[in-house]
């Protein structure tokens, strides 16, 4: 920490921040400078807040160095997680990994037929949603275990693995039966209860970005997660709200090299809750996977248009198999793979 | 005299004075000390001060007040920092500059 004083700050109001800077146990490097004195304060302290410094007399700005996030952060493992789903299937690694599927699962021929179809475009993931955290409470909520059943089903005769939302650490030991991912929805991110629970098990956790939550509060909630012996953590970028209403949310591309340079986690991008448009998928998918994203969430339905939610930002399966196509061409570009 | 003579001058006096910081060092452990067994605060802030004028006193030059001021700074820091060890132990003292 790094505390700048004012210009016209007097010895006692100087004399009172070394004071305060030692009593939490930093070492002081002091410096007189032309105009300001400059208070370095040496050492890690980890449940220290640097904003109480900004409050004391005669202090200008206080400026904090090391993060708030330790296990999340790149030093701590710098060659960076790959999360091993057996069968040769990582995220993190040089590999891009692809997880689509519809919104919800609706009935076993429809989670079948999109397994089916992701699969053969090379989606190693399926993706889709038993208890669905809508917006409205009188919207489709989901088949529940039913759903999940029918799920991992379908994801088996199609050699997929599963990743779906938790919403509750009651569903945790339940849902664990049927997924290979737990997905952390983006309104239950800073549910810290739900995280600590997810920290105690083994499996990959997917955990998505709030909508207005900051990079630094996401990794945070990662820093939850791994606090409780859980490494296995995978980042979703997905949006947030910005002033712009054109599109559902504003996919935060930059969120990607931003967080690939802060962590060691694997950050994958969700394009179609980032835009909430079919039609703005796959720019962003291209984007997302040219911006260095280890993988990406895509909604896929066999028939859009008679889903029962999120239909207007799921891609068909001929769009889904064009975007595979076009992203094998621009995974080499950036020293990445898409099989 | 040339630059390597001026040099070999400079690294005898750096000699010199990383023993007399050292010595200083020693001066302010036994501090540490007796402050512990005291119960007397650490930071000393007119202490401090009295060690900077002095500093200024002393100087005839051509090192500017301002210049004696910084480096006693730095003087002064680890110095505290080698009390706050005496007073509250830590395996050596700190070569934390990186986690600051």
């Amino acid at each position: 920490m790094v505390i700048v004083m004012h210009e016209d700050a007097t010895d006692e109001q100087i004399q009172h921040v070394i004071d305060r800077v030692v009593a939490s146990g930093f070492d002081v490097h002091r410096s007189t400078g032309a105009s300001h004195t400059v208070i370095g304060a040496v050492g890690v302290h980890r449940d220290f807040d640097h904003r109480d410094f900004e409050l004391l007399e005669g202090v200008r700005e206080v400026i904090r160095i090391t993060q708030p996030f330790k296990l999340a952060s790149r030093q701590f493992k710098p060659q960076g997680t790959i999360v091993d789903f057996g069968r040769g299937v990582t995220i993190g690694g040089n590999e891009i990994t692809v997880a689509a599927g519809p919104c919800s699962v609706e009935s076993p021929e429809q989670i079948n037929a999109v397994a089916e179809c992701v699969a053969k475009a090379g989606a190693k993931i399926l993706r889709a949603g038993a208890f669905k955290p809508r917006t409205s409470p009188y919207a489709f909520q989901g088949l529940g275990e039913k759903g999940l059943q029918m799920m991992r089903q379908a994801a088996d005769k199609h050699k997929l693995f599963v990743v779906s939302e938790v919403m509750d650490p009651s569903q945790i030991q339940m849902m664990g039966n049927y997924v290979d991912m737990f997905q952390v929805g983006a309104r239950n991110m800073q549910n810290y209860f739900l995280l600590r629970a997810l920290g105690e098990t083994q499996k990959p956790v997917l955990l998505k970005r709030g909508m207005s939550a900051t990079i630094e509060e996401l990794l945070l909630s990662a820093e939850y997660i791994l606090a409780g012996g859980n490494y296995n953590v995978v980042l979703c970028e997905r949006g947030i709200r910005t002033f712009e209403t054109y599109l559902r949310n504003t996919l935060d591309i930059a969120a990607i090299p931003v967080i690939k340079k802060l962590s060691h986690l694997p950050i994958v991008a969700d394009p179609s809750h980032g835009t909430g448009r079919r039609d703005k998928v796959p720019p962003m998918a291209r984007a997302a996977v040219a911006a260095g994203a280890d993988g990406l969430l895509i909604e896929v339905h066999n028939d859009p248009d008679h889903a029962l939610s999120d239909g207007a930002q799921s891609l068909t399966p001929g769009e889904f198999s064009q975007l595979m196509g076009e992203l094998r061409i621009i995974a080499p570009a950036v020293n990445r793979h898409l099989s | 005299m040339n630059i390597s003579d001026w040099r070999q001058r400079m690294d005898e006096i750096d000699k010199k004075l990383v023993e007399l910081l050292n010595e200083r060092c020693k001066c302010a452990l036994e501090i540490g000390h007796i402050k512990h067994e005291s119960n007397i605060p650490l930071y000393q802030p007119t202490r401090e001060k009295e060690v900077l004028a002095n500093a200024e006193e002393n100087n005839r030059g051509p090192l500017s007040h301002g210049a004696i001021r910084r480096l006693f700074e730095r003087i002064i820091d680890e110095a505290r920092s080698a009390e706050r060890i005496a007073m509250y132990g830590e395996s050596s003292i700190t070569d934390e500059e990186e986690s600051k």
